[in-house]
């Protein structure tokens, strides 16, 4: 989710290729066949969804059969499928309107937040960035709980005026569910973004007469434009790429969209049309680089918004008057809305039998859900899994993108630059693409076959998806340590690897272990790359949910889904935890 | 007829007290400066003026009307108070080319924008920049971006202008031009005008006054040239550029009287006293190196002159005159000469009218 280009330090002097003082053959060689080993997996990582992907779209029968014939037609045949168009049209159409609501919010929280003297911004803080943590599968789930059409503030309103007073199933609904799940994105680029204002352009603007709101709109507000567009085109990304929304509350009104349609052609159909699958998870994948292209074109010129400082920076907030309060109470009607009631729900349907508002939850107490999970063995297989690929998946990760971001920032391979754009790649592919994708390479791939089914696949899938984001943790910190610290250590006779394991990773912890705290929350959400690559025995939490949400086993589900914030927020604490003890991680 | 009354004005941060009570009358149409050096309270004193600092205690009125006031906590808002401030990083809004930075404080004046057009074009003239209108902040000079800033304060006509240190970060070349543009403009405009600055010869040749500040206090008041030659204390004095400071026990007198003062040897020297303190006191004694004449050891001086006598230590080239380092005593005096005088014994001169008696 970063930018792809980190300008790379000066490698010159750390070049692998001419004898360092004291370096030895054997040092060198090492260095080259890392460096290359690194190249050539990350290629492969990249490479093993996709490859499959493109061939099948041009294939005209699965990629499995022999004699297939190459040609244009599940193009053709895709763009005249009106199902398709209608489901490239929702996705669009939900995107905007998804992006609209996650702009406003997280754009609002964060001038509010950062800019003014609003009440209780400790606390809201904390609200605006939770539903980060939470799986899109757990908060759609909690949404219907509350808001679906059983929900139970719906069918308490529904009491009270006659009729539904709200009907989530449509594009706006859809779009409230996902916008809102999406803003923290928005408010954690734009509050660093506010954070960094220079306070004398507001002081400025009170002094030629303009009043506190005046000014948050006027002059806080288009200062913070390129983090809005940079998060505006994640938001309409991360929208266009799930799942979860789309099919609690787009697909039982028969609204389907561009993930829906590649999960119900490739999964759902008795016999999956692949070249139509493949030509679809093609264009998406185009469409979404597309779409990252014109992110960094439009964040060219972001340079006219930097000024010349003045001497002490004045941090000073914006102060609201009278109007303190009940700005705050907007904020907190909105987290209770969005955040807390869903929440309460999820946790109160996990305990009991029913959630309604015409029963007392206290008369429908249980601990059945948890008695069902815990007690079936797929079930109970599917929390241990995921604990697995979240913890050993991530920690693997960490170190091989680690390794990746050392060869392509801190070493004289001649490809380093390239390296950084196929790591940088996986952005393009949404979750579904590559589990497809990864399923389909399985099927071609001769050694492949006997990953299939294993908790493996799911990490290597995992892994490829996470290389952008754990990357990007891990080569902003690269760049901030001068190289003068390598050069010194090759001038002593360290070979470039032991100048990487002795002086450059122990510099780097920090950065490492929020690479780490990323994946691992990362991986424990993940589900829509598993949906095509698990199998009984490889169960995960989001895989389980969906299951047993088709069943319509919705006590089970929400205890899941309980287990499942239960477990980020212990990860989530311990993080914290660790960091805070310990200055040097 | 008082344009600016500050009376008491206090200002603490916590423990730390920033301004203590600073009291300030500035009739209508004055160029008052407020010098001093850094963290002596005169930014503070002009962001209370301007309402973006909330001062602890005192009172502040602008054209009659009051600003602030502790006792019955009147405070009215910065965006109401119409006053026109230039900040030393200039301030202009990145996002807004020239023409709508100079837009905007009209725009909120609900100006209608045939009226904006002229008024802008006019203001941009005024400064010279009629050209540059549709450029953003980032495409202009530094000295261009001072000159929107200045702009930006007089398109919508404030009753005060309040500038704070807007020179600095230009080159010394370009400062000597823009003060001059400055200075014009105000006089041109009639406007009441608060500088803040810690350069002396900014503060010198732009002010009708000056208003020396240390440690959150104003300790002289006055025109420039009395500022200059009559530095009420050695802070003062130091400040605007004067040397030789000698410890002296100063007998009785009125400011301006011509006082006797006894050097910590025993030397009695005559002295223009230039702050009213009637008893014996402890002060220091100044003399601008250029006001110290040097004569061959031991030669008479003048009737009425003062005489010293020392040791010349060092000589310092400096083009048309040379720099002397005097020993007289225990202490180090500068003089500066055309003359030329080799390492040694010297006699000093000087008028009693060019030595100043300070408070400490």
């Amino acid at each position: 989710m970063n930018a792809p280009a980190f300008p790379s330090g000066d490698t010159t002097a750390l070049n692998g290729t001419l004898a360092a003082p004291g370096g030895t053959d054997r040092q060198l060689t090492l260095a080259i066949g890392i460096q290359w080993l690194t190249a050539i997996a990350t290629l492969v990582l990249v490479l093993a969804p996709l490859g499959p992907i493109l061939w099948q779209s041009l294939l005209d029968r699965p990629l499995y059969q022999p004699n297939a014939v190459l040609s244009l037609d599940n193009f053709t045949r895709l763009l005249n499928d009106a199902g398709f168009l209608r489901a490239v049209a929702t996705s669009f159409e939900l995107a905007f309107a998804a992006t609209a609501i996650a702009c406003v919010t997280g754009v609002g929280l964060a001038l509010f937040l950062e800019r003014t003297d609003l009440p209780a911004r400790g606390p809201f803080r904390l609200f605006a960035l939770a539903p980060m943590y939470m799986s899109q599968l757990v908060n759609a789930f909690a949404w219907y709980l509350i808001y679906g059409a059983a929900g139970y503030l719906t069918l308490f309103g529904e009491k009270i005026v006659g009729v539904p007073p709200w009907d989530m199933y449509g594009i706006g609904g859809m779009a409230i569910v996902a916008g809102t799940s999406m803003t923290p994105l928005v408010y954690l680029f734009c509050s660093s973004s506010a954070r960094m204002a220079d306070a004398t352009l507001e002081d400025a603007a009170r002094s030629v007469g303009a009043g506190p709101l005046r000014v948050l709109w006027s002059v806080s507000l288009p200062l913070m434009r390129p983090s809005i567009i940079y998060a505006a085109l994640l938001v309409f990304i991360g929208t266009l790429e799930t799942l979860a929304v789309p099919l609690v509350f787009g697909r039982p009104v028969g609204l389907e969209s561009f993930t829906t349609f590649l999960f119900s052609r490739g999964l759902g159909a008795i016999t999956p049309d692949y070249g139509m699958v493949g030509a679809a998870a093609v264009l998406l994948l185009v469409l979404v680089a597309v779409l990252l292209v014109i992110q960094s074109v439009l964040l060219k010129g972001a340079g006219r918004f930097v000024t010349v400082r003045g001497k002490a920076q004045r941090p000073r907030r914006i102060s609201l008057g009278a109007l303190r309060r009940p700005i705050a109470a907007v904020f907190w009607g909105y987290f209770v809305l969005t955040l807390m009631l869903p929440l309460v729900a999820i946790i109160a349907r996990s305990f009991t039998t029913f959630l309604t508002p015409l029963l007392s939850p206290l008369r429908v107490l249980t601990t059945d859900n948890y008695a069902l999970v815990l007690g079936h063995p797929a079930y109970l297989r599917s929390i241990t899994n995921s604990v697995i690929v979240a913890s050993v998946g991530a920690l693997v990760a960490t170190l091989g993108i680690a390794v990746i971001a050392l060869v392509a920032k801190r070493s004289a391979f001649r490809f380093a630059k390239g390296l950084e754009y196929v790591a940088m790649f996986p952005r393009a592919m949404p979750g579904i693409v590559a589990g497809i994708g990864f399923f389909w390479a399985m099927l071609l791939l001769p050694f492949a076959h006997w990953l299939q089914g294993t908790i493996w696949i799911l990490m290597i899938a995992f892994a490829m998806r996470g290389i952008p984001i754990a990357y990007g943790a891990i080569a902003a910190a690269l760049i901030q340590i001068g190289t003068e610290l390598d050069q010194s250590a090759r001038s002593v006779g360290a070979g470039w690897w032991k100048t990487c394991t002795a002086i450059v990773l122990p510099l780097i912890r920090p950065a490492l272990f929020s690479a780490f705290t990323l994946l691992f929350l990362g991986f424990l959400k993940e589900y829509a790359s598993a949906v095509f690559l698990y199998a009984p025995g490889s169960e995960i939490i989001g895989t389980t949910m969906l299951s047993l949400w088709s069943n319509g086993d919705t006590g089970a589900v929400a205890a899941l889904s309980v287990i499942q914030i239960a477990i980020t927020g212990v990860f989530v604490s311990l993080a914290h935890f660790v960091t805070r003890t310990n200055r040097d991680v | 007829m008082s344009d600016v009354l500050i009376q008491r004005l206090t200002k603490r941060h916590g423990e730390v007290t920033v301004l203590h009570g600073i009291d300030l009358d500035v009739p209508r149409g004055e160029f008052l400066t407020l010098l001093g050096p850094s963290g002596c309270g005169k930014s503070t004193t002009l962001f209370a003026l301007a309402g973006l600092d909330r001062p602890s205690g005192g009172r502040i009125a602008v054209g009659g009307r009051t600003f602030y006031d502790g006792e019955d906590g009147t405070f009215v808002a910065p965006e109401e108070r119409n006053l026109g401030l230039v900040f030393q990083s200039y301030a202009l809004w990145p996002h807004m080319t020239v023409a709508k930075n100079l837009a905007f404080p009209l725009t909120l004046r609900k100006v209608p924008k045939a009226e904006q057009r002229t008024r802008i074009a006019e203001a941009l003239e005024l400064v010279d920049l009629g050209d540059y209108a549709d450029r953003f902040p980032h495409e202009l000079s530094g000295g261009q971006q001072q000159r929107v800033a200045l702009a930006r304060t007089l398109v919508f006509r404030p009753s005060l202008l309040l500038l704070d240190e807007p020179l600095s970060n230009l080159d010394a070349k370009l400062r000597i031009k823009s003060r001059a543009l400055l200075k014009s403009l105000q006089r041109q405009l009639g406007l009441t005008t608060l500088y803040v600055t810690h350069d002396q010869e900014e503060a010198l040749a732009m002010s009708d006054r000056i208003a020396v500040m240390e440690k959150g206090r104003i300790v002289q008041i006055d025109r420039p040239e009395a500022i200059y030659n009559r530095p009420a204390t050695r802070f003062v004095a130091d400040f605007v550029g004067a040397g030789n400071f000698l410890p002296v026990r100063a007998s009785r007198g009125g400011q301006g009287e011509i006082v006797e003062a006894r050097l910590d040897r025993g030397e009695v020297l005559r002295a223009t006293r230039t702050a009213a303190k009637g008893a014996d006191t402890q002060g220091f004694m100044t003399v601008r190196p250029q006001y110290l004449r040097l004569a061959p050891a031991g030669s008479a001086v003048a009737p009425g002159s003062n005489r010293l006598d020392g040791v010349i230590e060092e000589r310092t080239f400096l083009g048309v005159r040379s720099a002397y380092a005097i020993r007289v005593g225990d202490h180090l005096v500068t003089a500066e000469s055309e003359e030329r005088y080799e390492t040694g014994p010297v006699t000093l001169a000087f008028r009693p009218e060019d030595t100043l008696l300070l408070d400490h």
